[in-house]
Formats: C-alpha cells, structure tokens, sequence
C-alpha cells in the first residue's frame, strides 16, 4: 500500500443553507488517477476545490501531501498551489495577453523565477513546439488545453487536478489529451484527481468514484 | 529570465492589450498632472517676476522736503502746495547718501510750473538716464529726449495737441525756455500728466539751482532692514522727510495671493475630477479583470504578489502620465504665460517631480478600490465568472 | 539632559548588539560580552578623559574610529574582488574569524568603542547614580536586543561584510552626534588640504600666467579644485565608497550551480531561495548606508550651539591704543570668546579674546593664516573654524599656526588689556590679503 497523498475524514463543505459536500472520507494513494463522476451539483468540483487548496473546508480533516489544509492561511494555501499542484481547467483560463510560452512561463513566475527554455520544453513536450508564440486566441480548442496542461505541470506538481479538462473539446481532441496526460503521468509520476461527467473519460483512471448530492455513493476500480 | 524583468514585460503587454482604454487613462493622467504642473510653474514664475518688478520698479524710499506733503500713487497734482514750496538741497541729500552707506538705485526729482499759452504746466525735472534705469515701464513713444527736448506726459499731449517732434517755448520764472517735444510718455499714472524734461535745464528756469522736491530711493532691501535704512537715512537729513513706500509691493503681493488662490482652487478641481475619472477606468478594469486575478491566485500567487503586478501597473501607467504631463504642462505654462502674461515662463526642472508625484498619486488612489477587491477575490468564484 | 545626550549612543549600541547576534550560537554569552564591552569602553574613556590631558583620549577615540573605518574599507574590497572570482591568500584569516571566539572579540572591541564614545560625551565628571543608570540602561538594551534578535524573521541573513559595515556605520553615526568625534569633517578637511598641496605641486611649473596651453578658462576650472565643495564631494565618496563596495560584493555574488539537479521546478526554486537570500542580505548594508548618511548630516549641521556673539564695535585712543576692560560691560574672564571689530582709515579688523583654561588672556585675529576669515565659534572646550570646520582645543588657543587663530600681541594690566590698533590692523590684513589670495588664486 503506497503513502495515501489525500486523507478526508467527515470532510464537509456548505455554501449558507446549502451543504455542498456531506461528510466524506476519502483515501487517495500516491501515484494514483482517480475519477470524479457525478451530475452538475452533485459537489464533484467542490471536493476538487478542497483538494487543491482553492477552497476551504466547512468540518473535517483534510491532509494532502502530509499538509493539513485547514491550518493554511490564505496566502499559505497559495503557497501549497504552486508548490504541490497543478490545475487544469475547463475554460482552460489562459491569459488572453501572453502568448503560449508567457502563460507557461506566468506559472514560473508565481513558483521561482521565470525560465523560458524550460518553458518552451516543457510545450514542446505537449507537442505545441511550433505554436510558442500564438496568443490563446489564435489557439484551437486542443491545443488551448494542451498549453494548461503544460502550464500545470511545469512546476512539476505532486498532485494534478482536472476540472472536466475535455469538457469543450471534440472526441478526437478528448482523446489526444488523455494520451498526453496519460504519458505524462508516467514519466512525472504525480497523483491525479479529475473531474468528469464523461464515462469514457472517467475510465481512463485507476479508480472512480460517484457523487450525488454531495455523498460519495459508489466507488469502482477500473481494471488495474 | 529576471523576475522584474518578466513582470515588466508582462505589464506592457498587459497594457497593450486593453489599447484603448491605455490611451485614455494615459490622457486623463497627462492632463491632470500637465494642468497641476502648468499652473505652478505659471505661479511662481509670477511670483518671482512680480517679486523682481517690485525689487527692480518700485521706489521704496521717498524723500520729500520736511513741509512738503507726499502723495504717492494719486493720480492728483497739488498745486497748493508748491505755492509755498520747500526744497531739499541737492548736493545735501548727496552727501547723506554716501556717508549713510546705503547703496541703492535713486533718482532726483523737482517738481514746478511752467507757463505755456497763458496757462500752468505741471512740469518735473529729471534725470532721464535715471528714469530709465529705475522706472522701465515708462512707454515713450517717440525718442528718448537730448538736451533741449522734453517729454510730454500722453494725456497731457492729446489735451495741448502737441505731437512728437512739435517746438513750444514755455515761460519760466527765470526767463523763457524753447522745447523741443522729442516723445510721449504713457504709464497708466500720474506720469502721464506731466512734461518731463532735464533736471538741470528746469532748476535754471525756475532759478532753483541745487533744489529738489523728492528724492526716490530704490534700496536693495526689504522689511526689517529697509526700516533701518530709512533710519539711518533720517538721521543724515534732519530737515527733510524719509517714507518708506510699501504700496506696490503690498497690492502686487495681495494680486499675487488671490491669482495663486485661484490656482489652488482650480487645481483641485481638475485633480478631484481626474482622479475620479480614473477611478470609474480603473475599476472597471479590475473587474474586468477577475478572472485573471483568480487564475493568478489559482496557480500560486499570494494576495501581495497579486498585488504587486496591479501596483506596477497602476505606477507604470502613472509614471507614464507624469512624464508626458510634464512636458505638456510646461508647453502651456509657456503658452499661458507668453499669452496671457506678456512674460516668459521659467523652466523649473524640479516640477517634474511634482507632475510625476501627482500622476502617480492619481493612478495608486484610482486602484484602491480594485486593489481591495483583489484581495478579497476568491479565485473558485471568480473563475466560475460569478 | 544627560540622559537625553546619550541617547543616540545607547541606540547605536543596541544596533550593533542585535546585529551581532543574528545567527550567533552562544547569545546569552555574546550578550554579556557586548554589555561588558560597553561598561569597559565607557569607563575607560571617563577615566582618561579626568586624568589625561582631555585631548588625548578624544583623539584616540578617533584614531579607534578611523581604525575601523579603514578595516571596513579593507574588508569591503576583499569582499568585492572575492565575489568578483578573485581568490585572496586569506583563507587563515577567514578561519579564523568564523571562530566564535573572535566573533565574541570583535563584539568586545566594537563595544567598547561604542561605550568609549558614550564616555567620551558624558566627560570627566561622573556622579556614581549616572554609572549605575548607564549600566542598567546597557544592561536592559542588551536583553532587549536578545529579545527583538530572536523575533526577527528568520529569512533576515547576514554577511560578514554586511555585519561589519553596519556595525562600522553604528560607530560612526554614534561618533557624529559629538563634534570632537566626529571624523566627516576631518576627512573633508583632510581631503581638501590634501588637493590642495597637490594642486600646488602639481601646477606649479604652470603658473605662468600667458601659458601656451592654459588658458584663462582652464583656471576656472583648476580653481574648482581650490574650493570647500572638493573636500566635502572627495569626502563624501570615501565615506560612501566601502558600503556601496559591499553592495556590489553581495550584488555580484555568485548564484549557487543547479546544473546536477534534473527537475526544473527544483532548479528554479534553489535559483529563486538564492536570490531572496542574497537580497536580504542587502539589509544590513542598506541600514549601514542610511546611517552613515545621517552621520554626514549630523556632521554637516551638529546640533551643537556655537557660542558666537556679534563682534562689538571699538575704538582706539588718541596714541592709537585699544583698551578693553577686564571687568566692564563685557567680563573678558568669563571663559567665553568675546569678539571685537575695529575700523581705522576704511579697514576693519575682526578678533576675539578668550581666557584659556590655563587662566590666562589671548587675543586673536577672528580668521587663521590658512583659511578664508570666516570667524570662530566656541563649543564645549574648542573653538571651530567655520570655514574649514577645524575644531582647536581652547589650549592651544594663542598659539600660531594650522588653521589656529592668528594671535595678537597686546598687554595685559589690572585693570584689562591694551593692544595696539595699527598693529591690529597691519596683522589683519597681512593675514587676509595671503589666505584670500591662495584661495582664489585659482581664479
């Protein structure tokens, strides 16, 4: 049993009246690729919040990466992001104003220091070496995605998060960037935890799990 | 790359981006702090050449004749009192002044009447090489008088008729003198009533040789020690009267004080306006904007290095505008001066720190707001676009 | 009142004890040895401002001072040529200074020269209450900067450079707050004396005045040389020069080699630690430079009261003779420096009498041979020159030469001094044609 680098137990989060996310405990191993399925409002991306340090819990223990979350300041939880985690998000949320090198190289910015030829490395590697300079605008769906995912891993996370990364995209890019993650996971060996409504997504994963109203309702391993 | 050096890259681009609403704010900045700008250098180049016409112009000590009474600034001629006149002695009033060990600017003056066609000419004798060192605003049209001309005051040519050039032969108690009118003199005062000629050639007519009715002083002095001037002065010509003259300065500084108020005034109101106008662009901006704070928080950026990256943009937009107002506000403190003023501004390269200081205040107090609410912005909501 | 005097010394040893803690491992025994250090200084310098020549131990206070200065100078280069890739034969050295045991000397030293200056500012005379004041007030600031040293971020890092230049500027800027410390102004005056001297060997063969090359204009600018302004500027870069030095030094630092580490995010993040180190480590450096500054400051406008009052007009007699009366309106044996101006056919001569602390009269020309005739004032046991900022020990008074007033032969009666006013008159102006023709000889 490898070192679990998320631990919740009766991990709670509610907006007001409304509980978002019953308690739930959850153990996520290192290395591991775990699914998150569930309709919009089933509380999928709240517990993606939660473990990415975005948000904080209303009860619960919450440790990720052998750090309690819920003893971070604000600007120790923004410590813990840009040291332990990488975001993929649906509306990929570049930068409109820098180019694809500059928004990998923002990432930097907010690490250490800025890089540009680790940067570029790091978009050649999710193919886009020949699209450096183009601004997000000037960028298809797939390859806006592939510039986040690059900007997500560069400063080499220990825990990768997707907010239905295929989302906006059409199967043929959907399946180019999962082949992309998939390989990156192998080399980088980091932890990913994605949200998806998307079975086939979902089981790109080791493990899925289902949410509905906010209760973790079925879990399920996919073949090895 | 160089941290500072990306960020400022990023700035730029940032900037560019949002093209036009750069332009704008850059505009209202300029203006703003070119207006402050232009008006301070206008009031102080005032200040200081209203400051150098009293030092240079204004007589400040007069002295007149223990009797005789003094009407400075009135545009009315005593004739009574020359009726029974008294005199300073010329040659007395010299050597006070050299032993006294005042150094100043002076000019001798005697005051008499002239007949001309049956009538009374108020008349004055002067040293014209005098009257022109101490007295520049005098506006001769005509020639500068030789010996045996005159001057004739302007209101006083347009009563007799007379035109530069014009011969006229005037009665004194001594005897007969022919002029010649070399020019007119117009000053706006009392000047402008008399005829002006050689104090010697009008001491012989009179049969007043040696004799003067004022003596004006221009002594390179002020307050206190003018005061004691004027003493020690006093104490050398006991038959005579020495007065301090104030007037002048007095009116140009109370001018001065309410043409600087006035600025004051209007400067304020262009700041309160452009800083309010630059609040509405910049918030709108920010807001604009969540998103991207909450990308930049999402990815690892704390409240402050957030902050940083609006400061710097806020202070590059600012320094920009600093820079451009000041080099527009001296253009119109140039052009309001030479217009207006008849005068020419100075330049005052400190006053760039000043439109700098203002732009940037401008632009910093413009981003408060946004400022706060950047670091209020939760990164999940604002990126969800709530 | 004197505790107030002391205050600035008391600030600047606080300064130089907390710096000298940061990253220390046996503070509690450092913090004694500085206090330690303080209590011996002061005593030291109370003790040999009461029995020897008062003098004296001014000046080797300054001598101390300047020692360090030219330490920190020493230090600063090697600091920058090391971190420029040079490599100095001074490995024994810094061995040696990383030893704690001299760490505690060189606190030891610092402290003592920093009570020294406190000493040497509160004078001979010592009530035993102010001792014991002074040392529980030490005694408490010592704690205080344990205290406020373990409260300091962590990140805060120190150089040995930087430690040593804040700990100079301490000293310096303790010195400043006294005028007989003060080293600015010496060195300006050094500084000029020294352009000047060479400035006359220098362009003596050229002191022809149609010379071939040297025009008129040229001497404008040669006379540049010859003006207050070198010294004050010329000073004024040695003063700064070692702190700006250390600046560079850390500036230039080397960022340590990340070529073995594989990962690129650990890459950047040694990178990023590195620079945030190397940046706080201009901290010390930075305060060190603000109060050197200060210290120019404080030098430049001391808060000292000079003791100048207007020169009285006199006259001499029929037979040419000036008498002042011993006890008349003025009492000429009150210790302080009355000054005099006498006319005689439109020339007026400036001078002063004082009764030195050896008890006896001296009258002397308000200007020296060397400088332009600016005038004195007087100041707790010196004089000062205003021109060049010299101070003269009320002792040497009376006696010719250096920037020294002019005296005046006179005689002395009981009823009070008679001094001849042609003779007055002749001094003055021999004195002021030659130093008004050497400095503007130039123009």
């Amino acid at each position: 049993m490898a070192v679990a680098t998320i631990e919740t137990s009766g991990l709670t989060r509610s907006y007001g009246e409304i509980c978002a996310l019953k308690p739930i405990d959850l153990s996520v191993p290192e290395g591991e690729w775990l699914s998150v399925m569930g309709h919009s409002g089933s509380g999928k991306s709240t517990l993606m919040n939660l473990v990415g340090g975005l948000d904080r819990p209303t009860a619960g223990a919450l440790v990720v990466g052998g750090q309690d979350l819920s003893t971070l300041t604000e600007d120790g939880l923004a410590r813990f992001r840009r040291e332990y985690v990488g975001i993929i998000f649906q509306q990929h949320h570049l930068v409109p104003y820098l180019s694809a090198l500059e928004n990998v190289m923002l990432s930097q910015y907010f690490h250490s220091v800025p890089d540009e030829a680790e940067a570029r490395h790091a978009l050649e590697r999710v193919g886009l070496g020949h699209r450096l300079k183009n601004r997000p605008g000037e960028l298809s769906g797939g390859e806006q995605q592939r510039v986040c995912i690059a900007r997500a891993i560069i400063n080499s996370p220990k825990l990768l998060l997707g907010d239905e990364p295929t989302g906006n995209l059409d199967h043929k890019s959907t399946l180019m960037v999962m082949e992309l993650l998939k390989e990156l996971r192998a080399e980088e060996r980091f932890t990913v935890v994605m949200v998806t409504h998307n079975e086939e997504v979902a089981a790109w994963g080791d493990r899925t799990i289902y949410l509905t109203d906010g209760v973790l309702v079925r879990e399920e391993r996919t073949r090895s | 790359m160089n941290r500072r050096r990306w960020l400022l890259k990023m700035m730029f681009q940032a900037l560019a981006h949002r093209g036009g609403r750069t332009v704008l704010l850059l505009a209202v900045l300029a203006m703003a702090s070119s207006l402050a700008t232009a008006l301070w250098i206008v009031s102080l180049s005032m200040e200081r050449r209203i400051a150098e016409e009293v030092r240079k112009y204004g007589a400040n000590l007069v002295v007149v004749p223990q009797a005789a009474r003094l009407d400075v600034g009135s545009g009315g001629l005593n004739f009574g009192s020359i009726a029974e006149p008294s005199y300073l002695g010329q040659s007395e009033v010299e050597r006070a002044l050299s032993t006294s060990g005042i150094t100043s600017e002076r000019s001798l003056h005697l005051r008499g009447a002239l007949r001309y066609q049956n009538a009374d000419l108020p008349a004055e004798g002067v040293d014209f090489a005098e009257i022109r060192r101490l007295f520049p605003w005098w506006q001769v049209k005509g020639a500068w008088p030789a010996a045996g001309e005159a001057v004739l005051g302007g209101d006083l040519a347009t009563r007799l008729k007379l035109k530069p050039g014009d011969r006229i032969e005037l009665a004194g108690t001594a005897g007969p003198i022919p002029l010649r009118i070399s020019g007119t003199v117009s000053t706006g005062g009392e000047e402008d009533g008399l005829l002006f000629m050689a104090l010697p050639e009008l001491q012989q007519a009179l049969g007043l040789t040696g004799q003067l009715s004022q003596v004006r002083l221009m002594v390179t002095a002020s307050g206190d020690s003018l005061k004691s001037a004027a003493q020690s002065l006093q104490r050398q010509l006991p038959s005579a009267k020495v007065n301090e003259v104030r007037q002048t300065a007095h009116t140009s500084e109370g001018l001065l004080a309410k043409v600087k108020l006035l600025m004051m005034l209007v400067t304020a109101v262009v700041l309160v306006s452009a800083g309010s106008s630059v609040t509405g662009t910049m918030s709108t901006t920010v807001l604009e904007r969540s998103k991207e704070i909450g990308l930049m928080k999402a990815i690892g950026g704390t409240r402050l290095e957030v902050l940083l990256i609006f400061c710097a943009e806020a202070a590059l937009l600012g320094g920009a505008g600093g820079v451009a107002g000041y080099l527009l506000g001296s253009g119109i403190a140039h052009f309001i001066t030479r217009t207006v003023f008849a005068a020419s501004a100075e330049f005052i390269p400190w006053m760039g720190a000043v439109s700098l200081a203002v732009s940037l205040f401008l632009a910093l107090l413009g981003s408060v707001g946004p400022m706060v609410s950047v670091f209020k912005l939760d990164p999940v909501r604002s990126l969800r676009g709530e | 009142m004197i505790a107030l005097k002391l205050v600035p010394h008391l600030v600047a040893f606080f300064g130089m004890a907390t710096v000298a803690l940061r990253g220390a491992t046996r503070r509690g025994m450092l913090a004694g040895t500085a206090l330690a250090g303080f209590l011996v200084g002061t005593g030291f310098a109370v003790v040999s401002t009461g029995s020897v020549s008062g003098q004296f131990s001014f000046s080797l206070v300054r001598a101390l001072l300047a020692l360090s200065f030219l330490l920190f100078c020493a230090v600063s280069f090697t600091a920058l040529y090391q971190s420029l890739g040079g490599s100095l034969p001074v490995g024994w050295l810094e061995r040696l200074s990383s030893r704690p045991v001299s760490r505690s000397c060189a606190l030891f030293l610092a402290s003592a020269a920093a009570g020294a200056v406190a000493g040497c500012r509160l004078g001979p005379a010592v009530p035993s209450w102010v001792w014991g004041a002074l040392a529980a007030a030490a005694a408490v600031l010592v704690l205080a900067a344990v205290l406020l040293e373990s409260r300091l971020p962590a990140g805060l890092s120190t150089s040995r450079a930087g430690y040593l230049a804040l700990t100079v500027a301490f000293l310096l800027f303790s010195a400043s707050w006294s005028t007989r410390l003060d080293l600015f102004a010496p060195l300006t005056m050094k500084v000029m004396k020294f352009t000047h001297d060479f400035v006359h060997q220098f362009f003596e063969s050229m002191l022809i005045p149609d010379h071939l090359f040297i025009h008129s204009y040229l001497w404008g600018y040669i006379g540049l040389l010859f003006g207050k302004e070198v010294g004050f500027w010329g000073g004024l870069i040695i003063w700064f020069t070692p702190v700006v030095m250390v600046f560079l030094a850390i500036g230039l630092e080397r960022l340590p080699s990340v070529a073995h580490l594989r990962q690129g995010a650990q890459r950047r993040r040694v990178l990023a630690e590195a620079i945030r180190t190397r940046r706080m480590r201009l901290v010390l450096p930075g305060l060190a430079l603000v109060l050197l500054a200060s210290a120019v400051y404080r030098s430049l406008y001391p808060s000292v009261e000079y003791w100048d009052p207007k020169p009285v007009p006199v006259t001499a007699n029929a037979g040419g003779e000036i008498f002042l009366p011993r006890k008349g309106e003025i009492d000429l044996m009150d210790g302080k420096l009355h000054k005099y101006v006498f006319e005689r056919g439109g020339k007026t001569a400036r001078f002063f009498v004082l009764l030195t602390p050896s008890g006896k009269l001296t009258v002397d020309l308000d200007a020296c041979a060397i400088c332009k005739p600016d005038g004195y004032g007087q100041a707790e046991g010196t004089v000062l020159c205003y021109y060049c900022k010299t101070l003269i020990p009320l002792e040497t008074v009376g006696k010719p030469g250096g920037c020294n007033p002019v005296p005046v032969p006179f005689t002395e009666q009981d009823d009070g001094i008679h001094l001849s006013g042609v003779t007055l008159i002749n001094t003055w102006s021999g004195t002021v044609q030659s130093t008004t023709r050497t400095t503007e000889k130039g123009k």
